[in-house]
């Protein structure tokens, strides 16, 4: 099949504004993945063409950008997923909400900003067990953040959230994804705190349920629902509340 | 500002799903509301300290521009009723996401279903009264009262703004409003649940005054009053309102104590939702801080005003005085 590009293009050595470039591939494959034809434009026509990418496997979340108006990875997505017949269109433009560095890129540091503002990292100052091993969790606790350890940072949901795009300072979905994995591990001691920085006047509360965040996310995580228990956790009154919140129910099948 | 740009801008291109929808026809229905409710306090208090006014205001209230606005009115509140419903259960019982984009669906048919027979009452009771109307008021009365109004928009948000400016001055301060403490987690939840109390409130509002009864029996001469056991005798819309107020209920004036609850509730939840939207858009701190305080006071003036009406009340010097008012 025959497929169109239609690429959001942008040096800023050489153009004021961003523009379209139109690129068509032939021979393409209906189980091509939207960056092999990236690649192609890259390699066959066009070798200023800017995007990230590392692994290509759904895996690194480098390459996190709007395809046919909606935030996915270029990687994750089959072109049969987005046309059928002998000829398909394909537009492509960088993540919103965030500068545009060149073409498909995007500066991510305020993104990884609002993400360290979290305390992304597990707190727990009590002495290691006496046997020197790990810290035991039961499976039903474990399960509790299961959903929220599956973030890979692409900012698919971040820059799909309307209120991040009105006000780049919102904390965004996807640091609150990540408050919410520390926040619901019971091994963790520093729930409270990370409760104090989420219900700052540009943490949760600047969430209106929107759900675009949830349908952006590759990796499927209920990101809507993680924001919600966040919320829950703090009107209900900080750690002790939290093991009430719930969710535990049909989260526990996996462990 | 920009930003509100980029947004609109960005809400149409971003192919989100029916979720990103509901938030935007949430915002519009919500902020027109809001903009009904202000002016509609501000007359509504007239009935007790300018009936003259009063009966000049309903009189624009029957006129086809206002008529076409009442169905958005109309439309707009049972649609922001419904999905605020639905952002009330996702928001509370998180894991009940998996039914959004259903409830989405189930709140657009609802609105629908409610809309149509709700239509019909009110544009029977339009026809009615157009067929025999005598004279309506003339859009360019409509424009001299509404100019006034947004005249009034304009200066408070002036004043504001000189205010925020000489207070960026003289504090030195480039910080934007921030509410107090846990007051933001507050308003959050007081949004909800006084949504949830709101629905049944403006449900019978609505019921009363546009379908069982419509804007135009307000000064139907000889006619029942609504919800009361009064009939309209002067026919003048000031006597509508004080028989009303007047209405006793094992001794106490029920609908007083009704309009009361829907006055602070909805005025208060109308500017924390105007609020949002100035937050998210609206960054630069003297224009931050400006916005905020004019939606601060917007609430506090507009509380005290209809309290202040709904004690006084409307007496029979006021209908004489409406009455000398249409018979000129």
């Amino acid at each position: 099949m025959q497929v169109t590009m239609r690429i959001r293009r942008f040096n800023p050595e050489k153009d004021k504004k961003p523009y379209w470039g139109e690129y068509t591939l032939d021979n393409v494959e209906p189980n091509d993945r939207v960056l092999e034809l990236l690649h192609r434009v890259k390699w066959e026509q066009d070798g200023t063409l800017s995007f990230r990418r590392s692994c290509a496997h759904g895996v690194c979340g480098s390459d996190g950008m709007r395809i046919n108006g909606v935030n996915r990875l270029a990687c994750k997505v089959l072109v049969n997923a987005l046309g059928e017949g002998d000829h398909v269109k394909i537009q492509v433009e960088p993540m919103l909400g965030l500068q545009v560095l060149k073409d498909l890129i995007v500066d991510m540091e305020p993104f990884f900003e609002h993400y360290r503002s979290v305390m992304p990292y597990f707190v727990n100052n009590d002495p290691v067990p006496a046997d020197g091993r790990e810290r035991l969790q039961s499976a039903a606790a474990r399960a509790r953040f299961d959903d929220t350890t599956k973030c890979i940072l692409c900012a698919c949901c971040t820059t799909s959230c309307p209120s991040f795009w009105a006000d780049g300072k919102y904390v965004g979905p996807a640091a609150i994804v990540q408050a919410h994995r520390f926040i619901f591990d019971d091994r963790d001691q520093a729930a409270d705190e990370r409760l104090k920085i989420m219900r700052e006047p540009d943490g949760v509360w600047r969430c209106r349920t929107i759900f675009n965040c949830t349908s952006a996310c590759p990796r499927d995580i209920e990101v809507t629902r993680a924001i919600g228990e966040v919320k829950m956790a703090i009107r209900r009154g900080g750690r002790g509340a939290i093991q009430e919140t719930e969710g535990t129910e049909e989260a526990g099948g996996e462990g | 500002m920009a930003t509100l740009v980029t947004t609109v801008t960005e809400t149409l291109r971003y192919r989100g799903k029916i979720g990103q929808w509901s938030w935007m026809f949430h915002r519009i229905s919500g902020l027109a509301t809001l903009l009904f409710l202000g002016l509609h306090i501000i007359d509504t208090s007239w009935a007790a300290f300018y009936p003259e006014l009063y009966e000049e205001a309903i009189a624009i209230y029957q006129s086809p521009l206002y008529t076409i606005g009442e169905f958005f009115l109309v439309a707009g509140v049972i649609y922001h009723a419904y999905n605020g419903l639905r952002v009330f259960l996702l928001d509370y019982k998180p894991a009940w996401w998996k039914y959004q984009r259903r409830a989405a669906t189930i709140v657009w048919a609802a609105s629908i279903v409610t809309l149509i027979p709700t239509f019909i009452f009110m544009a029977n009771h339009a026809l009615e009264f157009y067929n025999e109307a005598d004279e309506v008021a003339g859009l360019q009365q409509i424009i001299d009262v509404q100019a006034e109004f947004a005249l009034g928009f304009v200066v408070i948000i002036a004043a504001a703004l000189v205010l925020s400016a000489l207070y960026g001055l003289i504090t030195r301060s480039r910080s934007r409003f921030v509410l107090p403490g846990r007051a933001e987690g507050m308003m959050w939840s007081f949004t909800r649940l006084s949504g949830v109390l709101i629905l049944p409130l403006v449900f019978g509002h609505l019921a009363m005054i546009h379908v069982i009864q419509g804007v135009f029996d307000i000064t139907g001469g000889g006619l029942q009053i609504v919800g009361t056991s009064a009939v309209n005798v002067s026919g003048e819309a000031a006597e509508f309102v004080g028989a009303r107020w007047d209405q006793l209920l094992i001794g106490v004036a029920i609908w007083r104590v009704y309009d009361a609850f829907l006055l602070i509730l909805a005025t208060v939840h109308g500017f924390n939702g105007l609020r949002y939207v100035v937050n998210d858009y609206f960054h630069r701190p003297v224009v931050n801080r400006a916005l905020n305080w004019a939606i601060v006071f917007g609430t506090v003036a507009l509380c005290a005003l209809g309290i202040a009406a709904l004690l006084a009340g409307v007496d029979e010097t006021a209908y004489e005085i409406a009455q000398e008012m249409t018979a000129h």
